[in-house]
């Protein structure tokens, strides 16, 4: 992997990108970062824990590229969801930096969340709304014109099947569709990154499949796609590469190919190495 | 700009596209403050008007009648004369609750007025009867005036202590500023504080617990933009819900205060230029506090927690208008919010020669308390610690 610790500023980065052997844009630069949370004496009962803080991200590192998907792959409590919270600048890490897009999350965090479409289960979207009200609200803030909007509305609305439920208020729509339109408006700017937390989680297979035919279509596209999940399924058939994160440590990143190909290959790794993170612990 | 007009309007489009909450902020407050004042009043005037007495009196004499039927004392009550030998009956219906006063006089009695005679009249009431006893007190005026005539006819004096009672002309446009001053202040600054909890706490802590809020600060919008949106529309809003309280209260005044007056009248249009201008300002106070312990807070729940002690405290410092001797003359006081309105809507309902100055402060520091409280808000909006907390 291309030691992009030599790499100074915020620019954009022409690196060799192992996954495809050619040299293409690096758009997320993850450079060393860590995330300690504070714990209440709740958390520490909750969790069997003595210690007060908690290191939920350790020394985190990995660039991904234009045009890949790349898969944390992790299980719950790795650290997933905290590393894709920093890149999205909703939580800034303690130590190291982000470059999304030639933007740092640590200097310029209006920039990084122009360039980003993000997706966790951590947001949600007003109930009381439409798919209509809330995808325009959502654009005017990003600053997108009302041709654009419109465009993109249609595009968008048409792609996950939401045109008929434009005027139901999100509150009455099942949670299929609910993720869908989220998933609409996280795009709505046609942002360069996109950053989706378990994008199927909760999903029911059809609409988990469109939702991941479309994260392929964006990549080909040239967009770059960071996501996370537990399933590994997903991550064999859409992502380029993965990274393996336990303990908030990345223990491993690789081509898909690299990883054996298969899922089972995938799975048979990746147990490997919680057997051997907590035998160390 | 742009983007704060954005949040604006979305946070108006919440409100008042949701006919629920519309009726709940907008409607409600109004309504409930009339039906409540207009029964209060409804309450009061059945209190101080009693219902029609029943009266017999055996031997009326001229001079009495003369008294109680004064054209000023409007009176309407059931007087019959009977005779002794239905004092009985009379007493048992009495003792029944079925009748409220008797009153005997000596036959003959203005005309036996001569040196050392000594006249009386019995009375019969019934104590445990809250009526014959309301009537019974009205009498007894009537009588002791009676009585003092009868003395003046016989000894040309009725008393040691002579009153000459000596005042200015009743000023009745600052007498009814002084009553509205009693009252208003401390509901004004109740209903904009009530209007403003109504919506603020949802707006914030609500969208903080449903995780609407991260979808915001996920956008390219600046912190500070978030925060001035959001207390703008708070603050319009809170401001037409206190307006619909106001209407409320105006419309129920002739109910609580009689229909002849009329209290609106006395005030000019710089008056209510002056007290929009100060509910203005203090509404954008109010919902930056509420904001920022809405943020603060972790859920819908805590927030209300938190904020009812505050609520509370804000009545406390209303209800000084009703124990104060008019405007607080210490310039220095209007520096400190909500009493600051308070004490300038006292001044400005009571004519006080100094109200440019007091309206000047008031103005002025509500408006670098809500710039502080703005700024505070952004720095919490930008606190995973705050926004994240679980």
């Amino acid at each position: 992997m291309v030691e992009f610790e030599k790499t100074i500023g915020i620019c954009h980065l022409l690196l060799s990108n192992p996954c495809r052997g050619d040299f293409v844009e690096a758009q997320v630069i993850i450079k060393d970062i860590t995330k300690t949370y504070i714990l209440s004496k709740k958390q520490q009962k909750i969790e069997r824990v003595k210690d007060k803080r908690k290191v939920a991200v350790n020394g985190l590192s990995f660039t991904a590229y234009k045009g890949e998907i790349y898969g944390l792959l992790g299980p719950n409590g790795a650290g997933k969801t905290t590393a894709l919270r920093c890149i999205s600048t909703l939580i800034k890490p303690d130590s190291g930096d982000i470059i999304v897009n030639g933007h740092s999350v640590i200097t310029d965090p209006e920039g990084v969340r122009q360039s980003i479409g993000f997706l966790t289960s951590d947001l949600q979207l007003e109930a009381f709304f439409t798919p209509n009200y809330l995808f325009d609200y959502f654009a005017r803030l990003r600053g997108v014109t009302e041709d654009i909007i419109k465009e993109r509305k249609k595009q968008l609305f048409e792609k996950f099947g939401i045109d008929r439920f434009a005027e139901v208020k999100v509150g009455e729509l099942s949670t299929g569709m609910r993720q869908k339109v989220q998933i609409a408006i996280s795009l709505l700017h046609d942002p360069a990154v996109i950053v989706f937390d378990e994008p199927t989680n909760g999903l029911d297979v059809l609409t988990a499949k469109v939702v991941t035919d479309y994260l392929t279509e964006l990549k080909n596209e040239g967009k770059t796609i960071i996501i996370s999940t537990h399933i590994f399924s997903v991550v064999e058939k859409i992502c380029d590469r993965v990274g393996i994160i336990i303990n908030g440590k990345l223990l491993l990143t690789e081509t898909i190919d690299e990883a054996g190909g298969t899922e089972a290959n995938l799975e048979n790794q990746f147990f490997e190495l919680v057997a051997s993170e907590s035998e160390e612990a | 700009m742009k983007n704060v007009l954005t949040i604006f309007k979305k946070e108006w489009d919440r409100v008042i596209k949701d006919k629920r909450l519309l009726f709940s902020v907008m409607i409600l407050p109004g309504l409930m403050i009339f039906i409540i004042y207009s029964f209060m009043g409804t309450a009061m005037t059945s209190l101080s008007a009693p219902d029609p007495g029943n009266i017999a009196i055996v031997n009326p004499t001229e001079g009495f009648t003369s008294i109680y039927a004064l054209p000023d004392n409007e009176n309407i009550d059931n007087i019959i004369t009977i005779a002794a030998s239905e004092i009985p009956t009379y007493m048992t219906l009495v003792d029944q609750g079925e009748w409220d006063l008797i009153i005997v006089f000596p036959a003959n009695i203005e005309s036996n007025l001569v040196d050392g005679y000594q006249a009386t009249a019995d009375i019969y009431y019934n104590g445990n009867e809250s009526q014959s006893q309301t009537i019974y007190q009205v009498y007894r005026g009537y009588l002791d005036i009676y009585g003092k005539a009868l003395s003046y006819q016989l000894y040309e004096d009725t008393t040691v202590l002579l009153y000459n009672v000596g005042t200015q002309p009743i000023d009745e446009k600052k007498l009814m500023g002084t009553i509205m001053a009693t009252l208003l202040p401390m509901l004004v600054v109740m209903f904009l504080f009530s209007g403003a909890m109504a919506i603020g706490p949802e707006s914030i802590a609500g969208e903080k617990e449903r995780g609407t809020m991260a979808t915001l600060l996920v956008t390219p919008v600046k912190r500070s933009q978030i925060a001035m949106g959001k207390v703008a529309s708070l603050g319009v809003l809170s401001l037409l819900s206190a307006i619909s309280s106001f209407i409320g209260i105006i419309t129920s005044f002739p109910k609580l205060f009689g229909e002849d007056i009329d209290f609106l009248s006395i005030y000019g249009i710089g008056e209510y230029a002056m007290i929009l201008g100060l509910l203005f300002s203090t509404v954008f106070v109010i919902v930056g506090v509420i904001s920022v312990v809405s943020a603060y807070a972790k859920n819908l729940k805590e927030a209300g927690t938190l904020i009812t002690p505050i609520y509370l405290l804000t009545i406390i410092i209303g209800i000084s208008s009703i124990f104060g001797e008019g405007a607080n003359a210490s310039w220095w006081f209007y520096l400190i919010p909500i009493y600051n309105t308070v004490q300038s809507l006292i001044a400005v309902l009571t004519f006080d020669p100094n109200i440019t100055m007091y309206m000047m402060i008031t103005v002025m520091a509500n408006l670098v308390f809500t710039a502080l409280l703005i700024v505070l808000l952004n720095r919490m909006f930008n606190s995973e610690k705050i926004m994240f907390s679980k």
